[in-house]
């Protein structure tokens, strides 16, 4: 039937790839009850999960998370990276663990205002990072008008390229042969961005523009 | 014997037959019935719900569903709202917006969760459909009131613009002027996100007061209390409404003007906002509590006697979002008042204080299991926990579909017995057998694996932080739960083996996320290599994964079934596993369009 055809997955539905050990021998059965009775009904192949899962669960060692240091040891502040794993995990002093406990950026501290005075809106309740704009002018050799753009939504020169041609209306040849992407950076510099790495070009520009060869 | 006769009905009397069909997954149905019904029906398919945005191309959905009026379309993995998702990582809607402004120039409705949405999109989405109707903004970011004013601008017939907690570029409230005075067709909005000090209240009440079937209105926090009595008296029909700070300074109107506003509206069921509170101005809702049935106090610091005032005021309660200020005691008080709940979400107030600052403990929920037997849905942070907590609750609410806890301390086990806390989360699998998503938390091994995989046959959501000890936890999970459409798992030791013996697995599901677990460059190669179906992708910002050895494990990795091959706009710090042989976009990828469109594994599920 066309159905079967078209949702043909790989023949045994659970056929592992590259791989030879344990799960490949138990994979067909139906899943048992729990390993706590008997193992009833269960196969010879069961007991094999029932030795693994008999194994008495060892401490963890801590995955270590990214913090902006590249190594923890190093930092002064942290006089508490010898000590238990649970206060080393919660460092009130930094950041902690990046997304722990799971509660929404903009949610992370409810802010206790005094009650007697006037509630002035926050200006951003909402990402506890400073939410830089991260618009930038670009501008085109030969033409008055600056325009705007969202870095942010672009990941590489190419997104950026083309969102560039569309906006200004050049072509993709004509881009390729007469213009090149400069920028100022923080300094004052000017800079060609094709010399540099996608991620050091957004930090460091303040705007764009679009030079003719 | 009898020749059966072959009856067949004119096109137009099944898609009329069809129109009473609404459900993306009896729509799948029918269209699988014969060549004729997929072809009828694929034409009169009005709206489309899309788990993943890179899960399919616009261009497919088009080609399919020609005559489009509303979509929803998902982006970011959710792992996203806990920062785990690097900036720049993806999920623009613009290419949809583009190819759809050609393709569906009457679509009404557009539903975005975590996607990126940039001021030109909602430029062209003013520009492109005539007949636009709903904008629903879940989550997103990119974007500025600028684009804001050009949907309000362009859109004459818009009946819901809802921004909930997106991230907007605050540029100016002056956005809402750009509403014409000929619009009044809103029946809903939602500008709760919204930062700014500004927003330019002289328009929005007029706006409010033009619009007579506006049914939900959420302010942001920037409106204070005093402006609140003069809105609700402009729109007495409002059946939800979001407060915006409730806080001003103490003038002795204030109060009476308020409660005789909140008295004039008769249709009120759901309030929200509350930021800044002041306890002596709640009493103005007593009017409407008793006819509520959602409550979000959830950025309400108030404390447990003013919040136990309050709640009890409420018997037709079925929705209550608080802080933990609520506290135990709260929540007897709330099991005792609310006999008709349905969900409870308690959020803490101090998620990084080591020690706990209120006493809301694991008998909060053991109360609230008890005393409100429709209780289905729970999202609860606190400090402790026991199994003989966890088994009572999973035995006093057999109905739960969504169960959520969060101890807040990584691997913390059972504080009475030192134990594991597997038999109480074995306890809720076994009993809740409608259970859909489960997030877990506290001291777990391999074992609590075992008891979801045998089951929870329901689950399709499944979130897993800090816990088990092996891959054999992992396999359990992913040959076991035959329901599961989205797994996330962080800081978890699995590994290669579970994912590759279980990779056809990958295929029936919308996506897996493992983020700092110890699964290899080498094991990601060869699943994207493996599975063509499937896009593999690594998310590295500190430096390439192949410029390491294969063994070595990858930071984050996510992985989800896609029938249009790997995505283009990847930045550079993800790498997708290449597949070996081309992309072949036949007929056949047509019927795995509705895996994917839909999400639902009903296919796989019959064979």
């Amino acid at each position: 039937m066309e159905l079967h055809l078209g949702l043909a997955l790989p023949t045994n539905p659970f056929s592992p790839i590259g791989y030879e050990g344990p799960f490949y021998t138990n994979v067909n059965t139906s899943n048992g009850s729990c390993s706590s009775g008997g193992g009833a009904g269960g196969s010879k192949k069961r007991r094999g999960f029932d030795e693994e899962t008999r194994v008495v669960p060892k401490t963890l060692r801590l995955l270590l998370w990214k913090t902006d240091q590249p190594d923890d040891e190093d930092d002064p502040n942290d006089l508490d990276n010898s000590s238990s794993s649970s206060s080393a995990i919660l460092k009130n002093d930094g950041e902690g663990l990046v997304g722990w406990p799971p509660v929404k950026a903009w949610r992370k501290k409810p802010r206790r205002h005094v009650h007697n005075g006037r509630g002035r809106g926050r200006a951003n309740n909402n990402r506890m990072a400073a939410s830089k704009s991260t618009y930038v002018k670009v501008k085109m050799e030969g033409n008055a008008i600056a325009r705007k753009i969202d870095l942010s939504v672009h990941g590489s020169f190419e997104s950026l390229s083309s969102t560039l041609m569309r906006m200004f209306n050049i072509t993709e040849e004509h881009w390729q042969k007469s213009f090149k992407l400069a920028y100022q950076d923080r300094e004052g510099d000017w800079l060609l961005a094709e010399n540099v790495p996608w991620r050091t070009f957004t930090r460091s520009l303040k705007c764009i523009k679009l030079i003719r060869r | 014997m009898q020749k059966k006769r072959a009856y067949s009905f004119p096109d137009e009397v099944l898609e009329h037959v069809f129109s009473f069909i609404q459900s993306g997954k009896d729509r799948n149905a029918v269209s699988m019935v014969c060549k004729s019904w997929y072809e009828i029906e694929r034409w009169c398919r009005r709206k489309v719900f899309i788990g993943n945005c890179y899960a399919v191309s616009p261009k497919m959905v088009i080609k399919r569903f020609p005559e489009v009026r509303s979509i929803e379309l998902k982006g970011k993995p959710h792992f996203a709202d806990f920062n785990l998702v690097p900036d720049g990582w993806g999920g623009y809607v613009l290419p949809w917006i583009v190819e759809m402004a050609g393709a569906y120039p009457w679509l009404e409705e557009i539903r975005l969760k975590r996607m990126v949405v940039t001021d030109e999109s909602l430029e062209l989405i003013a520009k492109s459909f005539k007949n636009f109707k709903v904008l629903v903004l879940f989550s997103c970011e990119g974007f500025s009131t600028d684009g804001l004013a050009a949907i309000a601008a362009g859109c004459k017939n818009l009946r819901e613009l809802d921004l909930r907690e997106s991230d907007v570029d605050d540029l100016s409230g002056h956005w809402l002027t750009h509403f014409p005075e000929t619009c009044t067709s809103l029946v809903s909005l939602n500008i709760s996100c919204l930062g700014s000090d500004e927003v330019s209240f002289s328009a929005l009440e007029r706006l409010v007061g033009r619009c007579p079937n506006l049914r939900s209105l959420r302010l942001n926090r920037a409106v204070s209390l005093d402006k609140i009595a003069n809105i609700l008296c402009l729109a007495p029909q409002l059946v939800d409404f979001g407060t915006g700070n409730y806080t001003t300074e103490l003038q002795p109107d204030v109060l009476s003007n308020l409660t005789a506003a909140f008295s004039s509206c008769k249709e009120l069921k759901s309030l929200s906002g509350f930021w800044d509170v002041v306890p002596a101005y709640l009493p103005a809702l007593y009017p409407v509590c008793s006819r509520l049935t959602s409550l979000n106090l959830s950025y309400a610091t108030i404390h447990s006697p003013e919040i136990i005032k309050l709640v009890s005021h409420c018997p037709s309660l079925q929705r209550l979002l608080v802080l933990d200020y609520i506290e135990d005691s709260g929540l007897e008080a709330l099991a005792s008042s609310c006999k008709d709940l349905q969900e409870l979400r308690v959020f803490p107030s101090d998620p990084f204080g080591v020690e706990p600052n209120v006493s809301l403990t694991e008998k909060g929920l053991v109360s609230v299991s008890l005393g409100c037997p429709k209780l289905q849905s729970v999202l609860y942070f606190c400090r402790q926990m026991t199994n003989a907590a966890l088994v009572t609750i999973a035995q006093n609410c057999p109905n739960f579909t969504r169960f959520r806890l969060c101890i807040i301390e990584p691997k913390t086990a059972d504080y009475l017995t030192g134990e594991p806390l597997d038999v109480g989360f074995g306890a809720i699998v076994e009993h809740c057998k409608d259970l859909r998503r489960l997030s877990l938390s506290g001291l777990l091994t391999d074992r609590v694996f075992e008891y979801i995989g045998t089951y929870a046959k329901k689950l399709e959501m499944l979130s897993v932080a800090f816990a088990g000890d092996s891959d054999l936890g992992l396999h359990h999970v992913l040959s076991g739960c035959e329901s599961l459409r989205k797994l996330e798992i962080r800081d978890c030791p699995f590994g290669d083996k579970a994912i590759l013996a279980n990779a056809a697995k990958l295929e029936t599901m919308r996506s897996l996320w493992m983020s700092s677990c110890t699964v290899s460059f080498g094991a990601c190669k060869l699943l994207g290599q493996k599975m063509h179906r499937l896009n593999v992708e690594v998310i590295d910002e500190t430096e390439p994964p192949c410029s390491r050895l294969e063994s070595c494990p990858v930071d984050k990795l996510y992985v989800y079934r896609s029938i249009s091959g790997p995505r283009s706009d990847m930045p550079p710090f993800v790498w997708t596993m290449d597949e070996e042989g081309d992309n072949n976009s036949n007929q056949k990828d047509f019927f795995f369009l509705d895996m994917f469109v839909r999400n639902n594994h009903y296919i796989s599920n019959s064979l």
